[in-house]
């Protein structure tokens, strides 16, 4: 097998975008992870969501892409309040076991719904951009594939900004360290659950939306995804943000890499083998664990 | 007691799931007094203090600060009205600075106060202002327990629970905060405070109550309980005058 530069670096191109897409998935499965202490199961489906919000709301904005993206986040920050207020908010901080039959419940449940309502065909996303893109000597990269990193990239500013320098943020990682010493300050650990929540179903949305017009839309698109980014989040050292985001990003990498060279399916087999290894030689991820670390 | 208490507790009973651990417990502490809460290894001592703050289950008895019933109240509330409470053990939050932690402690306090407050207590406490840059996990342990009592005082409490403050800290270490302890009520706020170090604790308080088996076991005069025979058995081991000398 010969290996083509420029072949090699679009593959690398594209699995950064994709590694920065699967990076809000895996923030947004830590942020709730941290702050309440469950592995959120459904958390794909947000993204599902998110998509399909941005394949409903383009033709309304005569494909214009940013308000669909806007309405799109919107939206799954809405879905995110009512799933929180109407069962996690019930969820005991002893209850993990609860915690995923909730969530994975729902997650079967969000995907039998829009199956039932929109069918399992997949959807193509077209937007003002189509398949324009940029050209960089003989490479060339879509348009919504830069806006999509590039929406990734600003969100991580955000939220590292609130997470750092907000009480609304600050509340988050106190949690995530210390529950009593949060309780000790005053915290309402509900409040600061609920943000959590709504905050990482904003980021699933916005990866919904920029995945949208990339790949295909269907209800069952969100399926897989869950497992890689719980996979990644454990590779970054459970409740270590940074972590998460180059976990994330090493593995759109290693995914296009590996799809570019070899059959689709050593993509997602790869992904867990690297989770087995990267567990047996370092049981607690490749970077400090907990305590929500921002820096 | 001739003024109103600032803390009275009547006939409290509480613990955790279906479990009471603290039985019909009554008492008053005057403001600004320094009161010691003795009793065994399980006698309940930890899960009255977390009843007072409201992060454990109440059964039954009423909670009366300030003349206002507050057992209802979650433990936010009750922070707002005036009762701060360090728990027991390592109570920060390690991987934050130690300005961040302090920010933490004026969570409940509106943003245009936070400068302030922050100021009022690294000049009490100095180490604070040097160290403020460092994560909270990397101070000592007698340095934490600083922090933890400055975040609690941010919020300039009227009562404040101390649970084992110096657990685990060297001779000197523990001396360091007994007369934190002393400055802090000499400021008018009461305090009531669960020590290990039982000896040190009454030097510093004027009343103490002991517990036992989750009643309300003897009451007095810090004085008086621990020439107590029956305290000096049990929880001294030995002679207090010449601890204190």
């Amino acid at each position: 097998m010969t290996i083509d530069a420029v072949y090699l670096l679009q593959l690398t191109l594209n699995g950064i975008t994709l590694g920065l897409l699967y990076a809000l998935i895996a923030v947004g499965l830590s942020l709730i992870f941290g702050v309440m202490e469950i592995i959120n199961f459904a958390h794909g489906e947000l993204l599902m969501l998110g998509a399909f919000a941005m394949a409903f709301a383009l033709p309304v904005t005569g494909l214009l892409y940013w308000p669909a993206m806007a309405a799109a986040v919107l939206c799954t920050m809405v879905a995110g309040f009512v799933v929180y207020e109407t069962l996690l908010v019930r969820l005991k901080t002893d209850e993990f076991e609860r915690s995923i039959l909730i969530t994975l419940g729902l997650s079967i449940v969000l995907i039998h719904v829009m199956q039932y309502f929109f069918t399992a065909t997949p959807r193509i996303i077209d937007t003002q951009y189509g398949f324009d893109g940029v050209d960089i000597g003989s490479i060339r990269i879509t348009w919504t594939r830069v806006i999509g990193a590039v929406a990734a990239l600003v969100a991580f500013a955000g939220l590292y900004l609130i997470l750092r320098f907000t009480q609304f943020g600050r509340a988050m990682r106190a949690i995530a360290q210390n529950r009593e010493a949060a309780l000790m300050v005053g915290i309402r650990p509900r409040v600061v659950a609920r943000n959590a929540v709504v905050l990482a179903a904003g980021l699933c949305g916005l990866a919904g939306a920029a995945i949208a017009p990339i790949q295909l839309v269907t209800p069952y698109m969100g399926q897989f995804l869950i497992f890689k980014a719980f996979a990644l989040v454990i590779i970054g050292g459970l409740g270590n943000i940074p972590g998460a985001v180059i976990a994330a990003i090493a593995l759109g990498l290693i995914e296009n890499w590996i799809g570019g060279f070899f059959t689709i399916a050593w993509q997602d087999a790869s992904v867990f083998v690297i989770m087995i290894v990267v567990l047996f030689l370092r049981p607690d991820g490749l970077f400090k664990r907990g305590g929500m670390r921002v820096g | 007691m001739t003024t109103a208490p600032a803390l009275e507790l009547v006939t409290v009973t509480a613990g955790y799931g279906d479990n009471p651990i603290v039985r019909e417990f009554s008492a008053r502490l005057a403001p600004g007094s320094i009161t010691t809460l003795i009793g065994g290894n399980g006698a309940g001592k930890s899960t009255l203090l977390r009843a007072i703050y409201g992060t454990n289950r109440m059964f039954g008895g009423q909670i009366v600060f300030q003349g206002e019933t507050i057992e209802r109240l979650p433990p936010w509330e009750r922070l707002k009205r005036g009762i701060g409470f360090v728990p027991q053990g390592r109570c920060n939050f390690p991987a934050m600075s130690v300005a961040e932690n302090l920010k933490m402690g004026c969570y409940t306090l509106p943003a245009a106060k936070h400068a302030v407050a922050i100021d009022r207590v690294m000049a009490s406490f100095p180490m604070l202002r040097a160290k403020a840059k460092i994560d909270a996990g990397n101070l000592s342990g007698g340095e934490q327990q600083i922090l933890e009592m400055a975040m609690v005082l941010l919020v300039e409490p009227s009562l404040l629970l101390l649970d084992e403050p110096s657990l685990g800290l060297s001779p000197k270490m523990q001396g360091d905060v007994f007369a934190t302890v002393q400055r802090i009520a000499a400021l008018g706020v009461t305090v009531l405070i669960v020590e290990q170090n039982v000896r040190g604790a009454l030097l510093i308080s004027d009343r103490a109550l002991v517990m036992e088996q989750g009643r309300l076991f003897m009451e007095g005069p810090a004085k008086e309980v621990r020439t107590d025979p029956r305290i000096r058995q049990a929880y001294l081991g030995g002679n207090i005058q010449q601890t204190a000398a």
